[in-house]
């Protein structure tokens, strides 16, 4: 691998965790909605892009909409019955739910090829335009994650967001006010979903091939770590920290460690991280609730 | 062949290790209040020193189970004074959050340590099956499980409703406020109940170990399954607890066994099959199936 192909890989990667990092954010960060199912929605978008695109040669545009759309019906499916719940309850319930989805990714074998996995997913064309060579392919994506983090910005700092920290303060006072709890955060909760689902189908256009172990809740506790790193409900803070901690790993490769446990390396790296960051800043990580 | 009578033994045999899996999560929740996602975990990293003791460095088993207790019990109160009490001030989530990323240390730390492929430990005799019936089977192993399943939970029952410690336990977990101003303290207790969750977790990984085999990765289903057999009994609520685990035992053996026409659910839907379980209690019943109003102050 050249040194300008190993560039592009890290700034593909970067793009992919800054879609997910940041739309994790919104949900958890601004909203208090603490979702496991956010690597399932991903996964989602994963696996519908890669079966569209093999099976069926789907068009880029079509197989990203369809991704969208599943994702957002996945999770308005979840968000009617785990919006309601209390927060232990909202955890384990979307905890289920990635569970469910990763057993049909493992199980269903006509469709998904169980943890074989699917090979061969091919680059997008658009128009006269193919997207083979990993330097066209940044452009594109840089060119998306831009777009994306563009509408984040206005979401962020946007009224929805003041809803969306209102109800995460005091839900109460919230409903007093005449705002409906309840569907503030099933937006949220979509719009998540939604973003996740997109990067997800940027990271089966990438590596070609995906398979049930790109989505596990070892990647969950990836994302989380970034986005408490950066300050939950930060925009500026996860974008540093995601560049941070994707970068943060790329010297163990340089090291002579036995590649099998690479992975596990990699994995203890992040929660070690997660762990620290929550220990030394829980006086301070969520803001305080502040009296009515 | 009628398939019923051998699924219900299969079923007290998988309700088992979940009662006793999930009886000590319940318990310390009572106390603490705090979803442990890193109970599989800890049951996880008992049944890997159990497998370094015995198939490794060749202990007898009866010298290396009372060794793997005392070392969960130091790991237990390592893991309840680093991850769980400097959280417990600050809401529900920063538990969740350091739960979460114990899970994942443990985790790589098991793979790093041991590899990420399957074990298992040694059964010899164990695993022969005897028949019982026509053509129904048990293993002595599988014996062994259901049993002692049922010794523990008789010792459990006796201890938290016919002792001292017992009550002090349930105080707590009822009203921790009112208790502590009645002077039970509730450091001390949760220590013992955290520790006694640990040990009961690492049991029923061994008895994991020896009915089927180990692998790094296995904690998280059996965090997933104690949650949902705690949210099928109520939150809390040991016994409740306890009979949905043997309840979620039967639905996961009846899944499979049951034809509906000529279509059967294939096997490896028997764990989705569960968790929808615990979306349909979540949406429906949400507090438990088992639950009984509290009592006010």
């Amino acid at each position: 691998m050249g040194q300008l192909d190993y560039i592009n890989h890290l700034l593909i990667l970067l793009c992919i965790y800054l879609i997910l990092a940041q739309s994790f954010n919104f949900a958890f960060g601004l909203g208090g909605l603490f979702n496991l199912a956010h690597i399932a929605a991903y996964a989602l978008g994963a696996y519908c892009t890669a079966i569209l695109s093999t099976d069926y040669d789907k068009s880029f545009f079509y197989c990203l909409g369809v991704s969208a759309v599943i994702a957002a019906f996945f999770s308005l499916l979840l968000g009617a019955i785990a919006i309601r719940l209390s927060q232990e309850y909202f955890a384990v319930g979307t905890l289920a739910f990635s569970a469910i989805v990763s057993s049909f990714l493992i199980n269903w074998k006509s469709l998904t090829h169980g943890v074989l996995g699917i090979p061969n997913i091919p680059r997008p064309v658009i128009g006269q335009i193919d997207f083979y060579q990993n330097s066209n392919f940044l452009a594109l994506l840089v060119g998306l994650t831009a777009l994306i983090m563009f509408l984040f910005y206005l979401l962020f700092y946007g009224r929805f967001a003041r809803d969306l920290k209102a109800q995460a303060e005091n839900p109460y006072a919230t409903m007093a006010i005449g705002k409906s709890v309840s569907s503030i955060r099933n937006d949220a909760f979509i719009i998540s979903s939604v973003f996740a689902s997109i990067g997800g189908s940027i990271f089966s256009y990438y590596l070609n091939y995906i398979d049930p172990s790109s989505f596990t809740l070892a990647e969950m506790v990836f994302v989380m770590s970034i986005v408490v790193l950066g300050k939950p409900g930060s925009f500026w803070g996860t974008i540093w920290a995601t560049t941070f901690l994707v970068l943060l790993p790329e010297p163990l490769r340089f090291v002579q460690i036995n590649a099998s446990i690479l992975g596990p390396m990699r994995q203890l790296l992040y929660a070690v991280i997660l762990f620290l960051v929550v220990y030394y800043k829980r006086a301070t990580i969520f803001p305080q609730k502040r009296e009515v | 062949m009628d398939i019923l009578p051998q699924l219900l033994i299969n079923t007290l045999i998988t309700g088992s290790i979940y009662a006793l899996a999930s009886s000590g999560l319940s318990l310390s929740y009572g106390l603490l209040k705090i979803l442990n996602f890193a109970h599989g975990q800890m049951m996880t990293v008992g049944v890997y020193i159990f497998y370094l003791l015995t198939a490794e460095h060749g202990i007898s088993v009866f010298a290396a189970f009372p060794l793997t207790m005392i070392f969960t019990l130091l790991l237990s109160t390592i893991i309840l004074y680093v991850f769980i009490l400097p959280f417990s001030r600050y809401g529900i989530v920063l538990p969740f959050i350091s739960t979460l990323a114990l899970a994942t240390i443990l985790e790589s730390l098991i793979s790093i340590f041991f590899g990420v492929n399957v074990k298992s430990l040694s059964t010899g005799s164990f695993a022969e099956s005897i028949e019982i019936g026509p053509t129904y089977y048990i293993t002595p192993i599988q014996i062994i499980i259901f049993s002692s399943a049922i010794v523990f939970l008789i010792i459990l029952a006796f201890f938290i409703h016919h002792t001292k410690f017992g009550r002090a336990i349930r105080s707590l977990s009822e009203n921790s406020y009112a208790a502590a101003s009645l002077g039970i303290s509730s450091a001390k207790v949760s220590l013992y109940v955290f520790g006694l969750s640990a040990i009961l977790a690492t049991y029923s990984g061994i008895l994991v170990g020896y009915e089927t085999n180990i692998q790094p990765t296995m904690g998280n289903i059996y965090t997933i399954k104690a949650f949902a057999v705690m949210i099928l009994g109520g939150l809390g609520n040991i016994w409740g607890t306890i009979a949905a685990s043997f309840l979620l035992g039967l639905i996961e053996n009846l899944s499979i066994g049951i034809d509906i026409g000529n279509w059967s659910l294939p096997v490896g839907y028997k764990d989705a099959f569960a968790y929808f379980v615990i979306l349909l209690v979540l949406l429906f019943k949400p507090e438990g199936l088992f639950t009984r109003a509290k009592r006010k102050t």
